[in-house]
């Protein structure tokens, strides 16, 4: 009896919730592994094993190298400049009494719109002839790329939206962290009349590099999953110059439906962040002060 | 003279706080500030920064090209349904986490973990296939159903669990409550603050959200917001007269959560810096 109402038990409180985890989150790990192996292209009933072979014709194909150089591009050149702006903020922020609660709510509102519909306003920005970056940057003298419709600009056109996305929410960490920082350290600072670098070089950053290392991580993680930005704005264009790996697997797998191909490249996806993150851990001894 | 460089120091501080805030929400304005302009002045050069008169038909202009409050209600309901059902099944999942003792425990918790740092792409396909065999492909109840296990909160919900004192569980336990009673009666208002921010995260990313939709619902009564937008934005805009109601439209999809932010801010912002570092 007791037996009886002990498994009761677990069965409500775990198996309940574990449906939709296993249908919707394990499972769908291994079928994916599993699915790589096959050639179905999601119509027919049939398919056959194939083995590596998907992933053999992905290794060697120049998409998957393009892709893998612009996802690596997009990840650094989005990832260091939101952790640095996000520590600016932060910073700038810190003793700041009045309005300190507006100002933080302002640097952090975007984080909270719809990336889908700041990519469209993005996009209306980024034009080249009467876009409102370019009319500035006229005005200024500077040189007005076309930004979204030059496969040399395209990208850096994804970075400035990520960016500006993400910054604020970046500064939410920091500003936490530095707040925890004691005052007394900074004091010491000024009597020894150290400068502003100084104690943002041996103070400050050593004391936020766990913020720093769960930042890059999160950050790095989410820059390699990035879709909706390049949906709307570029669509992998022009000329691939912003088609990302994540975006190369969203076409092979729900645009050309060839999931077999769709299926391998996603296990290199999750081997590729898996290595990173464990690389990234492994080498934060070094510079990680907890 | 120390004094005077200190004001300076932080006028200097709030003068750059400032212009750094104005360029982080200038995009906010500058949509604004197009929905209620005219085609010529959106295509004026150089630019004019405010409409002469604001033109509010834009925004009846672009109701009467797609239901935008159709795709809002789809979006809102079907982001309330998610996180309802995400903070029911966390809780009983974190309940059992942290309560009880099983085989396997460890086990789940590290796959929970994993799982946590994993891109959601890898499930993509294999959850396709499922919400096609179940018949549920361009439904909102697919959406709902697919989304309803969520790391994210069970990770939260786990931690807040951990921080009831013992005490107070084993004083429920004396006077006979069961696990049930434990969990509502206890834990579930020992943690409101967490659960609460935890849904309010979890509504904005479920509203936010556009590539799983996307692939899920195909007909236009279907649309959640995020979808209904960005078909809007390739239908209409190839033509260069439509970009005052193409940011009408942007504007009613963000305003809604920017007064969600507006009025909760500071739970926004408590919340993320307390509960993220945590998970």
């Amino acid at each position: 009896m007791e037996l009886i109402r002990r498994y009761g038990l677990l069965l409500f409180f775990v198996g309940i919730p574990l449906i939709p985890l296993l249908a919707f989150w394990f499972i769908p790990m291994f079928v994916s592994l599993w699915l790589s192996t096959t050639d179905w292209d999601y119509i027919s009933p049939e398919y056959s094993h194939v083995m590596l072979e998907n992933y053999q014709t992905i290794l060697t194909s120049d998409n998957f190298y393009a892709a893998l150089k612009n996802t690596a591009f997009f990840s650094v050149m989005t990832v260091i400049p939101t952790i640095i702006f996000g520590l600016l903020f932060a910073s700038l922020l810190k003793n700041v009494m009045k309005g300190s609660t507006l100002l933080k709510s302002l640097l952090f509102s975007p984080w909270i719109t719809p990336m889908v519909a700041m990519s469209i306003v993005w996009t209306w920005i980024f034009q080249p002839d009467v876009g409102l970056l370019n009319q500035l940057l006229g005005l200024l003298h500077l040189p007005q790329p076309s930004w979204l419709t030059d496969s040399d600009t395209a990208m850096w056109s994804i970075i400035i939206v990520s960016i500006w996305k993400n910054a604020g929410w970046a500064m939410i960490f920091y500003a936490d962290a530095l707040s925890k920082i004691p005052g007394e350290l900074y004091e010491v600072g000024d009597i020894e009349g150290t400068s502003w670098w100084q104690n943002s070089r041996f103070i400050t950053i050593p004391l936020v590099s766990p913020t720093t290392l769960f930042l890059i991580i999160i950050s790095l993680i989410d820059a390699i999953q990035a879709y909706d930005q390049i949906q709307v704005m570029t669509q992998g264009g022009p000329a691939g110059s912003t088609r990302t790996l994540l975006y190369l697997y969203y076409q092979m797998a729900f645009e050309q439906f060839n999931m077999g191909q769709a299926t391998a490249l996603s296990t290199l996806i999750v081997l590729l962040t898996g290595v990173l993150a464990f690389l990234l851990f492994y080498t934060s001894k070094k510079w990680v002060h907890y | 003279m120390h004094e005077m460089l200190h004001t300076s120091k932080s006028f200097f501080r709030y003068t750059f706080l400032i212009i750094l805030s104005l360029i982080m929400v200038f995009p906010l304005i500058w949509m604004m500030l197009s929905s209620l302009k005219t085609t010529e002045e959106i295509f004026s050069v150089p630019l004019t920064l405010f409409p002469e008169t604001l033109q509010w038909s834009n925004f009846a202009g672009a109701l009467e090209l797609a239901p935008f409050w159709l795709y809002m209600f789809n979006s809102a309901i079907t982001s309330v349904c998610i996180v309802v059902l995400q903070v029911i099944l966390s809780s009983m999942i974190a309940y059992a986490l942290t309560q009880l003792k099983f085989r396997g425990k460890s086990l789940l918790f590290n796959s929970i973990l994993i799982t946590y740092m994993l891109p959601a792409a890898a499930t993509y396909v294999p959850s396709y296939i499922l919400l096609s065999k179940m018949g549920l492909l361009d439904s909102l109840t697919g959406i709902v159903i697919s989304n309803v296990a969520s790391v994210f909160t069970i990770f939260l919900l786990r931690q807040a669990f951990l921080q009831v004192p013992k005490e107070m569980i084993e004083a429920a336990r004396s006077e006979g409550a069961n696990d049930f009673t434990v969990l509502l009666k206890v834990m579930i208002p020992m943690c409101k603050s967490t659960i609460f921010i935890a849904s309010l995260i979890s509504f904005v990313s479920m509203y936010n959200n556009y590539l799983w939709p996307s692939l899920i619902v195909k007909s236009q009564e279907k649309y959640l917001i995020t979808v209904g937008l960005n078909r809007f934005f390739t239908n209409v805009g190839s033509f260069a007269d439509t970009w005052p109601l193409i940011m009408a439209a942007n504007v009613l999809t963000v305003v809604p959560l920017l007064l969600l932010f507006v009025l909760l801010n500071k739970w926004f912002i408590k919340g993320i810096s307390d509960n993220g570092l945590k998970g």
